[in-house]
């Protein structure tokens, strides 16, 4: 899970290999804070997978890449 | 996940956050116990355990090594797992942030200022390479 400069950096690294997912910084940024905002909360309860499945749906974030175990 | 592991990651957590490093099994209580608590935690992907060592290595979204995505937030600099996570630091400490990292193509620093949740350079790419199903089948690697 990796920042790149560019489009044309990530294909240079991928050198051929299939592309996973792609985001921009805003909604990494928004998935971010979806996913970890409770995390050093002393109430904190483990989300369930529907929970963090809804938050990727939310952002756009759907099709099989994105589909949780 | 039990009371009791809930407090143990608490616990973990908040030792994290107050000494800027990992405990050790011993900080927490009797090696043993907590060895094993956080072994159950590991399994329940709520803690990532070194399985050589049983030392942490991840208290997600924080890396307990060091990485290449280093995050200033909330006075101190803290590795994170991966890009994702970086932006986690700030999201989990209720912080803005400075994460700095490199490109994974060229090698050139990549400096991101974080206010108010939102990142000051939008001409970045955030990839991810490998399948949600597939997360946990190596976190690290991920």
């Amino acid at each position: 899970m990796n920042l790149f400069r560019s489009e044309e950096h990530l294909q240079r690294w991928l050198g051929g290999r299939e592309p996973g997912g792609t985001t921009s910084v805003a909604k990494l940024s928004e998935l971010a804070h979806a996913w970890w905002d409770d995390r050093f909360s002393p109430d904190w309860v483990p989300h369930t997978r529907e929970q963090n499945q809804a938050i990727l749906d939310s952002l756009g974030l759907s099709g099989s890449f994105w589909q949780l175990a | 996940m039990n009371g009791a592991d809930l407090d143990l990651r608490r616990r973990t957590y908040a030792f994290m956050v107050d000494n800027g490093r990992a405990p050790q099994a011993e900080e927490l209580g009797t090696r043993e116990d907590v060895v094993v608590g956080w072994r159950r935690l590991h399994d329940a992907h709520a803690l990532v355990l070194n399985p050589a060592t049983d030392e942490i290595r991840m208290l997600n979204p924080l890396s307990a090594v060091p990485t290449a995505y280093r995050v200033h937030a909330a006075g101190r600099w803290w590795y994170a797992n991966c890009a994702w996570d970086a932006f986690g630091v700030c999201a989990a400490l209720h912080a803005d942030g400075r994460i700095e990292a490199s490109c994974p193509d060229c090698g050139e620093p990549i400096a991101v200022e974080v206010r108010d949740a939102k990142s000051d350079d939008e001409s970045l790419l955030f990839h991810v390479l490998v399948p949600a199903r597939h997360w946990w089948d190596d976190i690290v690697f991920t």
